[in-house]
């Protein structure tokens, strides 16, 4: 479990992210076309996971258009945002806001997910959808960089995970 | 258990709709405002409950409007419009469209509404969501009136739910 605040209240974490250098967990997460999608699917690359609340809240949608920014010039880049937005929802923003450069994948039929990941809140205003973190995940789907924003309102540190993803 | 169709396939419930005659289970829902509601914050009224699988799908928005311009006249019934939808969704969706009559509830938190109603969808593409259904509570919470689907795309027949509020 881990502490971090949001709108400057404490809230905690169902569990901790995975360690830099372990196995990253399985997973199955839906996408856009309610297809459903595990790790797997993305053997052999680098990939980014973008964990946050909603796509429809500023931060997370100030995250996907930069995200988004830089995979329109790296087309190889795997940055996969992950939400408990419904397919929906990530759609209907990706579209408006053409940000066709990220895959987008919900946590609509479970939150497995976010407990194995360690990232479902317990507490707070967001409880039952997920804290704010990222993830890059080697080509041997090792763990390599991590980190969970301390402050959820806060944006990612996109420097040192473009970095990672390298 | 009960079966429904998505686009002519069938699709299954976790269980069955409350009795007619039965007292409807309590919830705990998420309103816009991110607060937990349950069945005894609408006290004394009657309720309709409308479940979809999303306010972003066509059918869902189009029922929607349509229980929205009836709550209009009606200040003894209220209209609980519930999803897995994002709270942020669905505030999205009432904005743009003008729903000012109907309340929102989102599982954002967990699936036990859909497990308590049977409503939540083990298979199809929509696996994980509520299949559409249609209650009506007295003022004391005794279910009244149900429908399920029975195609999920379809609207629910509003002239039966209308008339069990009478």
């Amino acid at each position: 479990m881990a502490d971090i605040t949001h709108r400057g209240n404490p809230v905690h974490t169902s569990g901790n992210l995975p360690a830099v250098g372990s196995r990253a967990p399985d997973f199955r997460l839906t996408d856009a076309d309610l297809k459903d999608v595990s790790l797997a699917d993305f053997k052999g690359k680098k990939k980014l996971l973008n964990i946050f609340p909603s796509i429809d809240t500023p931060t997370c949608a100030m995250s996907t258009r930069k995200f988004n920014e830089y995979a329109s010039q790296h087309p190889e880049a795997i940055i996969i945002m992950v939400s408990a937005d419904l397919p929906f929802a990530q759609k209907r923003f990706c579209t408006a806001e053409n940000t066709n450069n990220v895959k987008t994948l919900s946590m609509m039929r479970d939150r497995n997910f976010a407990k194995d990941y360690g990232m479902l809140l317990l507490d707070g205003l967001y409880q039952g959808i997920t804290a704010r973190a990222i993830v890059v995940i080697d080509e041997n789907d090792k763990v390599a960089y991590t980190e969970l924003v301390p402050e959820i309102r806060q944006e990612p540190d996109y420097n040192k995970a473009l970095a990672a993803l390298k | 258990m009960a079966e429904a169709l998505f686009k002519g396939k069938p699709a299954h419930t976790s269980g069955d709709l409350p009795k007619v005659g039965s007292k409807a289970p309590d919830f705990k829902l998420t309103a816009g405002d991110l607060s937990d509601v349950s069945l005894a914050n609408f006290k004394g009224k009657k309720k309709l409950l409308s479940i979809a699988h999303s306010l972003d799908t066509g059918t869902c928005a189009d029922a929607t409007k349509r229980f929205n311009d009836f709550a209009k006249g009606r200040p003894d019934v209220v209209v609980l419009v519930v999803t897995a939808d994002l709270p942020f969704a669905q505030a999205r969706f009432c904005t743009a469209e003008g729903i000012k009559n109907v309340v929102t509830l989102s599982m954002m938190r967990d699936r036990h509404f859909a497990k308590d109603y049977g409503v939540l969808l083990t298979d199809s593409p929509i696996a994980g969501l509520c299949a559409r259904s249609t209650l009506v509570l007295d003022e004391n919470d005794k279910v009244l009136y149900t429908q399920l689907g029975p195609e999920l795309t379809v609207e629910p027949d509003y002239d039966k739910a209308f008339a069990a509020l009478k």
